[in-house]
């Protein structure tokens, strides 16, 4: 290829923009750096307070952690400057005097939720990674004081660009900004979702993609990384927090805190572990509250936590100050008592490392939460969950595994189907009668599977080849068995361009349209631009599927249920084919299928057998989705729609086959339907002499082919056993070969000799 | 049947040749003619003689043939690669016509052309504004290039 100056110059250009982008931590200015060197020697020192702290010490000067719930209570105003005054700091008890929680909320932990003692029978699984659904419960979002939380004003972006030094002190949020995250949460019930991961891996450096290991396998505790999402039911509220939580396997107990620019919430986790005050539980407080430091520890030096703060870090945690409120969640897990510790290291293994070790995987019970509960210091609200459980992530990716599986024999199934019809409608007369439109929502259907699989393979690593897989299949089903009959529909139908659907279905051109100059195109042209604009429509519905994901809830159903039932209306356009065609009753087709020209001319468009297989294939994935509530794409269950659904293509089918039975035209008055012209009839012995023939020779001349054809001639006995279907006569009154013409007419409805207009057939 | 039809056409100008042009097969090849006509005497390329390349389509006689001529002429509905600007082989075509009377359609095209729809709009100009210096251009590349 050669490279001209342009192209090197963008070429460069690119290459620039590539590999200038800031370094690894983000800083771009002076004033960035600043802020960053501050937010680092800030968690310098909270860090070095951490390390001194035991259990029985109060926190210090830590970001969010200088006021206790009874210091702003009555006093709401409280301004958080360490160290306050008259303040405890030697000591640590669980109640509100200390803590962030009020004593109701913590008491409502302690019996309610973490109600299950240290030392019990109970086992835990090791690895909980997945995603858990539930309902959660609004408890109330004005009945406690919020706690006063100060954003350190370093955080706040430069106001001038000749800024170099952040400001100093602290600022309060007093008025929340109207847009972004809400700041109470308004409904009494909605969803929630958790995606539950483990910290198994961490960097210890920025851009780098090097990973150390961190959470060892046998340890009683486990870091975990919280996505927890919940929305009201029609979605006008949805919620976002991420969060590092600590997993207590011994108790199934986790404990997440979000952290933000004003609340440093990694310190507070080993204070909050505990609620029991009793004395001779001391010891296990005092044991949890060090296990759970060093497990802290451990992470801040694993992960180099301080060298590896970005200016993304910095400005995530601003916007999450300002626009979230701060969460402190409190999860019990269910034990899984039915095993045993050995058999449970074994499930686990197995997990991660299938080998086919003696563990049952399909009977391995979900990771369930049975109670939680969510609380903002800062904003006061508190909410409840219950129930809410999911399947370990790895089975989860087993049944996706099996259900595309199952979703590539599908499409091998039609594959076949389609072959056998395409087989069926080997001729340009038979494809004539088939509906473009019909293949089209089948192909615009498939197309769009293909996409989304692929872009589903990008985003799910873990399930590259089989989603590859499917998509492969689905895109060889879409761009080339359905494109290619398409291209062939198309192009049998060509000469009816320029024709009403009303003269079509008449078969004669009563009204004679303006004659338009009819370039037929070749088959090359006609692929490429249905090739063209199969792409067109296909990024077209793919862009609109993937941002109706987005959408409100009820536009998103209402987009989702009617794009559903027209792209199943496929057998529509294929009835209206058959009406326009009027394909006759099975009866008659049988009583004339004598003469093979005619058995040839009469089969039904379309096979039953890829009638009902198509119905099947493609109504399956979409009545399984909406009828088990417990399907793979978390979608709601919505029997009532399937069943509709059901009965429309029924209908759709019904009405196939009558058509098949009564003849395609049955439900049509039949004024509307005057007989039309028919090519094959007899001819009279004056009109064989008007073509130059004398009487001893009953042929005629097919200018087509420029060969011979017998006819049928009335006064001529000895012509009788003539075939009438093997020649057609035009209106105009010319004779040819019913092959040559049947041929010529798929090009244009034209007569060859004078060019007059030709009823369709 | 398309071979059919050809050779038929072929038997057809072998039994009554018509005088203006003659036409055959190149080779063994049924689907590849040449052809060549006599320039008209009552035009401008009288005395010259034109040879035409004929390729015959596989769906032939649904498709038009495709023909070209091979010797350089001075026309405004005939291009320096040879290409013909004329309906019948184009969007008018019809089975009905066979060779000899689209050869008979390009004769007529010689002696009248039709600088309405020109494929050489510059040849045209000259042919609306100077119907002389056409004939003379015309007749000096006979000479040049057909004789």
């Amino acid at each position: 290829m050669e490279i001209d100056g342009n192209t090197l110059i963008f070429i460069i250009i690119i290459l620039f923009l590539f590999f200038s982008s800031p370094g690894g931590d983000g800083v771009s200015s002076q004033y960035e750096y600043n802020q960053l060197q501050t937010l680092k020697s800030i968690y310098q020192n909270e860090f070095d307070t951490f390390k001194n702290l035991t259990s029985t010490t109060n926190f210090r000067n830590i970001t969010g952690l200088k006021l206790s719930y009874e210091d702003v209570q009555g006093n709401p105003d409280l301004n958080a400057t360490y160290p306050l005054k008259g303040k405890v700091y030697d000591h640590w008890f669980t109640n509100q005097t200390f803590q962030l929680l009020p004593d109701e909320v913590m008491n409502m932990i302690n019996t309610d939720i973490w109600n299950l003692p240290y030392n019990s029978k109970n086992l835990f699984p090791p690895n909980i990674t997945s995603t858990v659904m539930g309902s959660i419960k609004l408890h109330s979002n004005n009945k406690y004081e919020k706690i006063n939380m100060p954003v350190p004003r370093f955080y706040e972006p430069p106001k001038d660009f000749s800024d170099n030094t952040p400001p100093w002190g602290e600022t309060y949020v007093t008025e929340w900004p109207s847009y972004g995250e809400l700041h109470n949460v308004t409904f009494d019930s909605g969803e929630l979702n958790i995606q539950i991961s483990h910290i198994d891996k961490v960097t210890r450096q920025i851009n780098s993609n090097k990973k150390y290991k961190f959470n060892k396998e046998d340890e009683n505790w486990k870091l975990l990384s919280l996505k927890i999402d919940f929305f009201d039911k029609a979605e006008n509220e949805k919620h976002s927090i991420n969060s590092l939580a600590i997993y207590d396997i011994r108790r199934g107990r986790i404990l997440s805190m979000t952290q933000s620019a004003k609340f440093h919430s990694i310190f507070a986790l080993p204070h909050y572990l505990n609620f029991e005050n009793n004395d001779e539980n001391n010891n296990d407080t005092e044991l949890i509250f060090n296990e759970s430091k060093q497990l802290l520890i451990d992470y801040w030096n694993a992960s180099n936590y301080i060298d590896t703060l970005t200016m993304g870090n910095l400005e995530g945690a601003y916007d999450n100050a300002y626009f979230k409120c701060e969460f402190m969640t409190f999860l019990q897990l269910e034990p899984w008592n039915q095993y045993t510790k050995e058999q449970l290291k074994l499930v686990n293994e197995e997990l991660n490392w299938p080998l086919g070790r003696p563990a049952n995987l399909s009977v391995v019970p979900p990771v369930k939460i049975t109670k939680g509960l969510l609380y903002s210091p800062d904003c006061g609200v508190l909410l409840n969950m219950e129930n809410v459980k999911g399947p370990r992530y790895e089975l989860k990716l087993r049944t996706i595994r099996t259900h595309l599986l199952a979703g590539v024999v599908l499409i091998a199934t039609e594959i076949y189907l389609l072959l056998r019809q395409m087989q069926h409608t080997n001729t340009p007369s038979s494809v004539n009668k088939i509906s473009f439109y019909c293949f089209s929502m089948m192909n615009l259907v498939d197309g769009s599977l293909a996409t989304l699989y692929f872009i589903a393979s990008s985003v799910i690593p873990e399930l590259y080849l089989p989603l590859v897989i499917s998509a492969f299949a689905s895109f060889i089903l879409a761009s080339i068995f359905e494109t290619r009959y398409l291209i062939s529909i198309y192009a049998s139908q060509i000469n009816e361009q320029y024709v009403g659907v009303l003269t079509l279905l008449r078969g004669s051109t009563a009204e004679n349209d303006e004659e338009r100059p009819v370039v037929i195109p070749d088959e090359a042209s006609i692929s490429s631009s249905l090739y063209g604009r199969f792409f067109f429509m296909l990024i077209i519905f793919t862009f609109l599927i993937l941002s109706s994901t987005s959408w409100p809830r009820q536009i998103r159903m209402i987009f989702e249920y009617s794009a559903i039932f027209i792209l199943n209306s496929y057998w529509i356009p294929q009835i209206f084919r058959n009406a326009v065609k009027g394909i006759p009753s099975r009866r008659r087709r049988r009583r004339d299928s004598n003469t093979v020209m005619t058995r040839r001319q009469n089969k039904t468009p379309l096979l039953w057998k890829f009638i009902i297989g198509t119905t099947i294939i493609r109504a399956l994935p979409v009545i399984y989705v909406f009828t088990y509530s417990s399907n793979v794409f978390r979608h709601h269950k919505d029997v009532r729609f399937a069943v509709l659904l059901s009965l429309w293509l029924l209908f759709q089918i019904t009405m196939l086959y009558t058509q098949d039975i009564l003849g395609s035209r049955w439900f049509l008055p039949r004024h509307a339907i005057p007989e039309g012209y028919s090519y094959f009839k007899a001819i009279s012995s004056q009109h064989l002499m008007e073509h130059g023939q004398t009487s001893e020779v009953n042929t005629v001349d097919c200018s087509i082919c420029m060969s011979e054809i017998p006819v049928y001639v009335e006064e001529l006995p000895e012509t009788h056993k003539v075939d009438q279907h093997s020649y057609m006569v035009t209106p105009c009154n010319h004779i040819f070969h019913t092959s040559c013409l049947e041929n010529w007419m798929s090009y244009k409805l034209q007569c060859p000799v004078c060019r007059a207009p030709l009823p369709p057939l | 049947m398309s071979s059919k039809r050809i050779s038929k056409e072929l038997n057809d100008l072998r039994k009554d040749p018509i005088t203006s042009f003659s036409a055959g097969p190149v080779g063994d090849d049924l689907f590849h003619w040449q052809a060549s006509i006599m320039g008209p005497p009552d035009s401008p390329y009288a005395g010259g003689v034109f040879f035409l390349s004929i390729h015959f389509p596989t769906d032939y006689p649904f498709k038009p043939p495709k023909i070209s001529f091979t010797t350089k002429i001075y026309h405004p509905n005939i291009n320096a690669n040879g290409n013909i600007c004329l309906d019948i082989l184009k969007d008018q075509w019809s089975p009905a016509l066979t060779l000899s009377k689209v050869l008979l359609s390009i004769c007529s095209l010689l002696t009248d052309a039709n600088p309405d729809d020109p494929l050489v709009p510059e040849i045209a100009h000259i042919y609306k504004t100077d119907r002389s210096k056409y004939e003379t251009t015309a007749r000096e590349w006979t000479k040049k290039f057909a004789v």
